[in-house]
C-alpha cells in the first residue's frame, strides 16, 4: 500500500534521476580531478584538452601507465576492500564480547583494518598485477591487455611524502587532532551529562552562552591569545593550538553530547543511585556504556574541526610543528616549477584520503549525529 | 540532579570556556582600545652590503637585556575603531559626491562587511532549497542506492575547506578545463580570476557546494520522521504531491530548516578559508580575513594587534545582531522546555 | 609498473635508512639544522647541497616573510637559520633575533669575499650569496621579426607591446609580477624610483605627488597589455607565461632568468634574452631596485647548532656548488664567470638602479602600497583617491607602530 502511495510518475522519476546524477557529478568531480592531475606529469596535468589530462599521453610515454590488467586488479582490490568493509560489523561483533567494546578497542580495530587493507592493496597492485602483466605481455594473443592505457606516475606522491618528509606534518596533525578530540570529549561528556540532567538556571544560561560562543569567528579567540602565547613562549607549540581548538569546539560538543544524553532515560541513573551508586558511579557504569555511539559521533566532528583547521594553525604553528593544511598552502608558495605545482596537488589529494576513509566507516554516525544535534537541539 | 553534583560535572567545561573563550573576549575588548607598540629609539646605523656602505638614521625597537623587544600598551580610546571605520572619510564621500558605493568600497572594513553579508545571505536560500530538493530525491530512491549516494554527498562537507576551494579553483584558473569549456560554449575569452564578481560567484558556489550535504543530512533525517498516516490522509483527500510537500512536510521539518539556517549563518559569517583557497584577497575580503591579516606579521616585523582586536569586536557585534531573532527564539524555546 | 615496485621498495626502506642518507658532502653533519627561506631556484641550489650533508631540513616558502620574525623570535627559535633579503634582513635586525657571525666567519668562512659580508655597525650579521633585481626579459625572435629595438624606456616598451599585439604574435605581449600584496608593492617601488628618488619626507610618506601619479598611470598602461588575471600573477606565473610562449616582454627577477632555458619546462629555450630594466623617464635611472639575498643564523639557538648551521651554509655557498649552477642567480662570487642569464642584473646595476631603501618605514609603506593599488588598476578607485588612501593608511599603520 505504502509503495503504491510513494510510486512516482515517469516524469518525476526522470527529474529525480537527473537531479541526483547531476549532484553526484558536481560533488565528486573537483575531488576526482585533483587525483587525476596528481598522477600525471606536469605536461599532461596542465594540458588544455581534458582527455589528455585523463589519458596522459606524455606520462604514458615517459613513465608508463596502467594497463587493462592493472585496472582489473585495481577494481578487484577495491571490491575486496569494500567486502572487508562490509564484514567489519561481523568482525566487531565477534570481538566485542571478548574485548568489551570501548573507544580504544574500536580505535585499534580501525587502525588494524586500515593497515591490513593497505598491505593487501599494495601486495595485489604491486606483485600480483605486475606478475600477470608480465605474463600477458609474453603471450602473443593476450599482449594487448598488458599495454598501458592510462598514464600513471606515483612520483609526486613519493616526493611529497618521502622527499619532502610530509609524514612529519602528518604526525603533527595527528597529535593536534588527537589532543583536541581527547580533551574535547573528556570535558564535554561530563558537562553534557550534567546539562542533560539539570533544570537549573545555571544550566540554562550556560547553554545559551555556549550557543553565542558557537557563533564567534575563530579569529576573535586567536586575537585575544596571540600576544600572551607569544610572550610565554607558546608560539610554535602544539599545545597552544590544541587548547584554542578545544575551546572553539567546546560549545558545539556540549550541545551535541547533551542531546545524546537526553535520549538516555533518566530512570536508568536514578535506579542505579537507588541501588547504591553515587552519581559518578551511575554516570560511569550505567550511562556511559550506552553513550559510546554519541561519543564517537561527537569525536568525529571534533576530529573534522581539528584536522581541517587552517586559521589557528597558520597563525600559531611554524617550522617543525606545522600541520598539514598550512604546509600545503606553503607548498603552493614554494612552487617555482610546474612539477612543484603538481606535487602540491598530490599533497592536497593525499590529505583528503583519511577523510575519505572516515566517511566510509562512520557515515551512519555522521548522519545520526547531525540528526541528533538537530532534532533534539 | 543535585546542584553540587551538577557543578562538579560541568566545572571543567565551564572553566575551559571561561578561560579560553570569555577571557580572550575580555582581552580583545581591552586590546581594541590600545596600541600595542614596540618602544622605539632613533639611532645611527652603519650598514655595509654588496652595494656599498652607508650610515643611516633609523628608528629601531629598544631591546631588553635578553634581546627581546620591549612592548608598550598605550590607551588610545576609540582610535583603533576610528582607523577601521573611517567615519570622516565616509562622511566626506557621502556629502561630497552623494552616495557612491565604489567610493565607500575603498575603505576595507565596508568592503569586507559588504562581502561577508552578501556571502552569508545569498548562500542561505540556495543551501536550504537545494538541500531540501536533494533530500526529497534521495528519500524516494530504492534502499540499495541510498547508502552510496549519501556517501558521495557527504564528501564535499567533510573535505578540508581550503583544499576543497583549491580543487574548484584549479578547474577555473587561467586556462583551467572548465574555463576552456565555458569559452567554447560562449565563444569568447574568459578570465574568471581577473575581476571580483566572478571570483565572488565561484566562492559562493564553493560554499553552497560545501554546505548542501549538511542541509541534506538534516532534512533527510527529518523526512524519516514525517507522519505517514497524515500523508496518506492527505492523499485520500486528493492533495497532490506539491500540496503534500507544502502543507505537511515543510511544516513538519520547519524547526530543522531554522536549525540549518542558524548554523549556516554562524558558519558562513566567518567566511575565511575561501579567501585563502581562491587567493581572492586582492578582490574580495571578509571580516574574519581582515582580522587574520592584521594578526599576520607584516614586512617590518610587527602585528597590528589593536586593529585586529577592534575588527574582532565589530565582527562579534555583527554576528550577534544577525542572530538576535534566532537567539530569542531558542531562548524562549529552551525556557519553555524547562518550565 | 615496475617503477612503482621499485619506488615502493625505496619508500619502505626509507624508514630504515632515514638519517644515514648523507652523500656527496664531505661534512658529516650530526646536529639537526632547519632553515626558512624563499623558494626560488637559487635557494633550491643552496639548500639541496646542504641537504646532502644530512640532518638538514629546509623550508622553502615564497611568502616566508609572513612568519620570519615570529618564528625566529620564539625561544628556542623555530628555525636554526634563515634566508633573508635586503628588506627582511632589516626586520630581523630590528627585532634582534639574529646573531653576529664574526667568530664563525673567522673560523670557517675562508671562501667568503668581503662583499658577501653584511656588516652592521662593525659586526657581520648576514652572509650575502647573490644579488637580484627585476630587469627586462624579452623574446629576441619576436622583436627581431617585427623590427623592434630593445626597449630602454617604458614608453618604448609600451610601443613595442602595441606592435606585438597588433601583429597578433601573442595575445598578451607583457607579463608583470602584479600579484596583490608584496609583489604589487614592489612594482610600484621600482617604477616610482624611476621617476623620483625618495619615498619619504622626514617621517611622512612623499608619494602623494606628481611622481606617484605618473607611476600609477604607467602601471595601469602596462596592465592593458597583460593577461587580465594580473592581480594573481607572481614571479612563478610570469616565468611560466614566458616558458609557454604566451608573453614577449616582462620585467622579471634576475633569479628567474635561468629557468627560461630549462629544456624540461620551457618551450622557448634560447629565445629569451635579457637587458637592463627600462627607464621610466628618458634620462632617468632604471625603474628597478637592487637586492641581495643571504643567510642569517638565529640568536635563540645553541652555539653548537649555530656552528653546525654555519658550516652547512658554507657548503651551500661553496663557490664550486654555485659555479656548477651559474644560471640559477647572479651569485656573489668571483670564482667563475657570470652566466649569460646574469647579464640583465649586471646591466641594471651598471645603469645606476638604486638599492632597495630597506627600513622599518619602507616595509610599512611597501605593505600599504601592495594592498591599495589593486583597486586603482581594476578601476575601482581613481589615482587621486588611491594616493590619498596610501598616505592615510601609512599614517594609520605608522602611528599604531609608534613610527610617527
Amino acid at each position: 500500500m505504502e509503495s503504491k502511495l510513494f510510486n512516482l510518475t515517469t516524469p518525476l522519476k526522470i527529474i529525480v534521476s537527473i537531479t541526483i546524477i547531476t549532484w553526484c557529478i558536481i560533488a565528486l568531480f573537483p575531488l576526482l580531478w585533483i587525483v587525476v592531475m596528481s598522477i600525471k606529469l606536469p605536461v599532461d596535468s596542465f594540458a588544455s584538452n581534458p582527455l589528455k589530462v585523463i589519458i596522459g599521453p606524455s606520462t604514458k610515454e615517459q613513465v608508463g601507465g596502467l594497463s587493462f590488467v592493472n585496472f582489473i586488479f585495481l577494481f578487484l582490490s577495491i571490491y575486496l576492500f569494500y567486502k572487508l568493509y562490509q564484514i567489519r560489523k561481523i568482525l566487531f561483533d565477534l570481538i566485542n564480547p571478548i574485548l568489551k567494546f570501548s573507544l580504544i578497542t574500536f580505535f585499534i580495530l580501525f587502525i588494524l583494518y586500515i593497515t591490513i587493507s593497505f598491505i593487501l592493496f599494495f601486495l595485489i597492485q604491486n606483485n600480483l598485477s605486475e606478475f600477470v602483466n608480465i605474463l600477458f605481455s609474453n603471450l602473443e594473443f593476450l599482449k594487448i591487455f598488458s599495454y598501458p592505457i592510462i598514464g600513471f606516475t606515483p612520483q609526486h606522491y613519493l616526493s611529497v611524502w618521502v622527499g619532502n618528509e610530509f609524514y612529519k606534518q602528518f604526525l603533527n596533525t595527528m597529535i593536534v587532532t588527537g589532543g583536541v578530540v581527547t580533551i574535547s570529549l573528556t570535558v564535554g561528556t561530563l558537562a553534557g551529562y550534567g546539562l542533560a540532567r539539570s533544570n537549573s538556571m545555571i544550566a540554562f544560561w550556560l547553554l545559551i552562552f555556549a550557543l553565542i560562543f558557537r557563533a564567534l569567528p575563530h579569529s576573535v579567540l586567536v586575537t585575544g591569545y596571540l600576544e600572551p602565547f607569544i610572550n610565554y613562549g607558546l608560539y610554535g607549540k602544539k599545545i597552544a593550538v590544541i587548547v584554542l581548538l578545544v575551546a572553539i569546539n567546546q560549545p558545539f560538543t556540549i550541545w551535541m553530547l547533551r542531546s545524546f544524553f537526553m535520549n538516555i532515560p533518566q530512570d536508568l541513573d536514578e535506579a542505579a543511585q537507588i541501588d547504591g551508586c553515587n552519581p559518578f558511579q551511575a554516570f560511569w557504569k550505567v550511562v556511559m556504556p550506552l553513550m559510546w555511539p554519541g561519543v564517537i559521533t561527537t569525536g568525529l566532528f571534533s576530529f573534522l574541526l581539528a584536522y581541517n583547521d587552517y586559521l589557528v594553525a597558520a597563525l600559531l604553528l611554524d617550522g617543525q610543528s606545522q600541520t598539514m593544511v598550512p604546509a600545503i598552502m606553503q607548498y603552493f608558495n614554494m612552487e617555482t616549477k610546474m612539477t612543484d605545482l603538481v606535487e602540491s596537488i598530490a599533497a592536497a589529494a593525499s590529505i583528503t584520503a583519511p577523510l575519505f576513509l572516515l566517511v566510509m566507516f562512520f557515515q551512519k554516525q555522521i548522519v545520526s549525529g547531525l540528526t541528533q544535534g538537530a532534532v533534539k537541539g | 540532579m543535585k546542584k553540587s553534583t551538577f557543578l562538579v560535572f560541568t566545572m571543567p567545561s565551564f572553566i575551559m570556556m571561561t578561560l579560553f573563550i570569555a577571557l580572550p573576549l575580555l582581552i580583545v575588548l581591552i586590546q581594541s582600545f590600545q596600541f600595542n607598540q614596540d618602544v622605539l629609539e632613533t639611532i645611527e646605523r652603519e650598514n655595509c652590503d654588496p652595494f656599498g656602505c652607508k650610515t643611516e638614521t633609523i628608528t629601531v625597537p629598544v631591546l631588553d637585556e635578553n634581546g627581546n623587544k620591549i612592548k608598550n600598551n598605550i590607551w588610545v580610546g576609540f582610535q583603533n575603531y576610528k582607523n577601521i571605520l573611517k567615519f570622516e572619510q565616509l562622511s566626506s564621500v557621502i556629502s561630497n559626491d552623494g552616495f557612491e558605493w565604489s567610493k565607500i568600497r575603498s575603505i576595507d572594513f565596508y568592503k569586507a562587511l559588504r562581502f561577508t553579508l552578501t556571502f552569508t545571505f545569498i548562500t542561505l536560500p540556495f543551501v536550504i532549497i537545494l538541500g531540501l530538493i536533494l533530500a526529497l530525491c534521495v528519500n524516494v530512491l530504492i534502499n540499495r542506492l541510498k547508502g552510496p549516494i549519501i556517501f558521495i554527498t557527504l564528501l564535499p562537507f567533510i573535505i578540508t575547506p581550503v583544499i576543497g576551494a583549491l580543487s574548484i579553483k584549479w578547474l577555473f584558473i587561467g586556462d583551467g578545463i572548465l574555463t576552456l569549456f565555458l569559452e567554447n560554449i560562449l565563444d569568447k575569452d574568459i578570465a574568471l580570476f581577473s575581476q571580483g564578481w566572478t571570483i565572488e560567484i565561484l566562492m559562493l558556489f564553493y560554499r553552497v557546494w560545501h554546505t548542501i550535504p549538511f542541509a541534506f543530512v538534516i532534512f533527510y533525517a527529518g523526512l524519516q520522521t514525517v507522519d505517514k498516516e497524515k500523508i496518506e490522509a492527505a492523499f485520500v483527500d486528493g492533495a497532490n504531491r506539491l500540496q503534500r510537500l507544502r502543507f505537511i512536510i515543510i511544516p513538519h521539518i520547519m524547526p530543522l530548516i531554522v536549525f540549518v539556517a542558524l548554523i549556516h549563518l554562524m558558519d558562513s559569517y566567518r567566511v575565511f578559508d575561501e579567501i585563502v583557497g581562491f587567493s581572492a584577497s586582492g578582490f574580495r575580503i571578509s571580516l574574519q580575513w581582515m582580522t587574520y591579516d592584521f594578526l599576520r606579521i607584516d614586512d617590518s616585523g610587527t602585528r597590528s594587534i589593536g586593529r585586529a582586536s577592534a575588527t574582532s569586536v565589530l565582527t562579534m557585534i555583527g554576528i550577534i545582531i544577525i542572530l538576535i531573532p534566532v537567539l530569542r527564539r531558542t531562548f524562549k524555546e529552551q525556557k519553555e522546555k524547562r518550565l | 609498473m615496475k617503477k612503482i615496485l621499485v619506488l615502493f621498495a625505496i619508500f619502505t626502506s626509507f624508514f630504515f635508512l632515514a638519517g644515514t642518507n648523507a652523500k656527496a658532502c664531505e661534512l658529516n653533519n650530526s646536529v639537526p639544522v632547519t632553515s626558512l627561506s624563499a623558494g626560488f631556484d637559487a635557494w633550491k641550489v643552496v639548500t639541496s647541497a646542504m641537504e646532502e650533508c644530512g640532518n638538514f631540513t629546509p623550508t622553502l616558502d615564497q611568502e616566508y616573510r609572513d612568519k620570519l620574525v615570529a618564528s625566529l623570535e620564539s625561544n628556542p627559535s623555530q628555525f636554526t637559520m634563515a634566508g633573508v633579503s635586503a628588506s627582511t634582513n632589516v626586520s630581523v635586525l630590528d627585532a634582534g633575533v639574529t646573531r653576529p657571525l664574526d667568530d664563525l666567519v673567522a673560523k670557517y668562512g675562508d671562501s667568503l669575499q668581503d662583499n658577501q659580508k653584511i656588516v652592521i655597525d662593525g659586526k657581520i650579521m648576514a652572509i650575502a650569496m647573490m644579488t637580484n633585481a627585476q630587469h627586462l626579459f624579452y623574446r629576441e625572435d619576436i622583436l627581431s621579426d617585427l623590427g623592434i629595438d630593445i626597449p630602454t624606456t617604458y614608453d618604448e616598451l609600451l610601443k613595442a607591446a602595441k606592435v606585438i599585439k597588433d601583429a597578433g604574435v601573442v595575445d598578451y605581449p607583457l607579463g608583470g609580477t602584479f600579484k596583490s600584496g608584496w609583489n604589487l608593492g614592489e612594482e610600484f617601488v621600482n617604477m616610482y624610483l624611476g621617476f623620483a628618488d625618495s619615498f619619504f619626507d622626514g617621517n611622512m610618506p612623499a608619494v602623494n605627488n606628481n611622481d606617484g601619479y605618473e607611476t600609477l598611470k604607467m602601471m595601469k598602461k602596462l596592465t592593458e597589455y597583460m593577461d587580465p588575471e594580473y592581480l594573481t600573477s607572481d614571479s612563478t606565473y610570469v616565468q611560466q607565461q614566458f616558458q609557454q610562449g604566451k608573453i614577449a616582454l616582462a620585467n622579471l627577477w634576475a633569479s628567474r632568468a635561468g629557468a627560461m632555458d630549462n629544456a624540461e619546462e620551457s618551450t622557448v629555450v634560447g629565445l629569451v634574452k635579457f637587458a637592463s630594466a627600462p627607464k621610466a623617464k628618458k634620462n632617468g635611472k632604471p625603474a628597478s631596485t637592487l637586492w641581495w639575498d643571504g643567510v642569517v643564523i638565529a640568536k635563540n639557538v645553541t652555539d653548537e647548532e649555530a656552528e653546525a648551521a654555519f658550516k652547512l651554509a658554507m657548503v651551500g655557498l661553496d663557490p664550486a656548488n654555485l659555479g656548477a649552477n651559474p644560471e640559477a642567480a647572479p651569485w656573489l662570487s668571483n670564482a667563475f664567470d657570470p652566466a649569460p642569464s646574469n647579464i640583465g642584473a649586471i646591466l641594471t646595476a651598471k645603469s645606476g638602479a638604486a638599492p632597495y631603501p630597506a627600513s622599518a618605514k619602507m616595509s610599512t609603506l611597501h605593505g600599504v602600497l601592495g594592498a591599495a593599488i589593486g583597486d586603482y588598476l581594476t578601476g575601482a578607485a581613481t589615482a587621486k583617491a588611491t594616493l590619498e588612501k596610501i598616505e592615510a593608511d601609512y599614517i594609520t599603520a605608522a602611528t599604531e607602530k609608534g613610527l610617527l
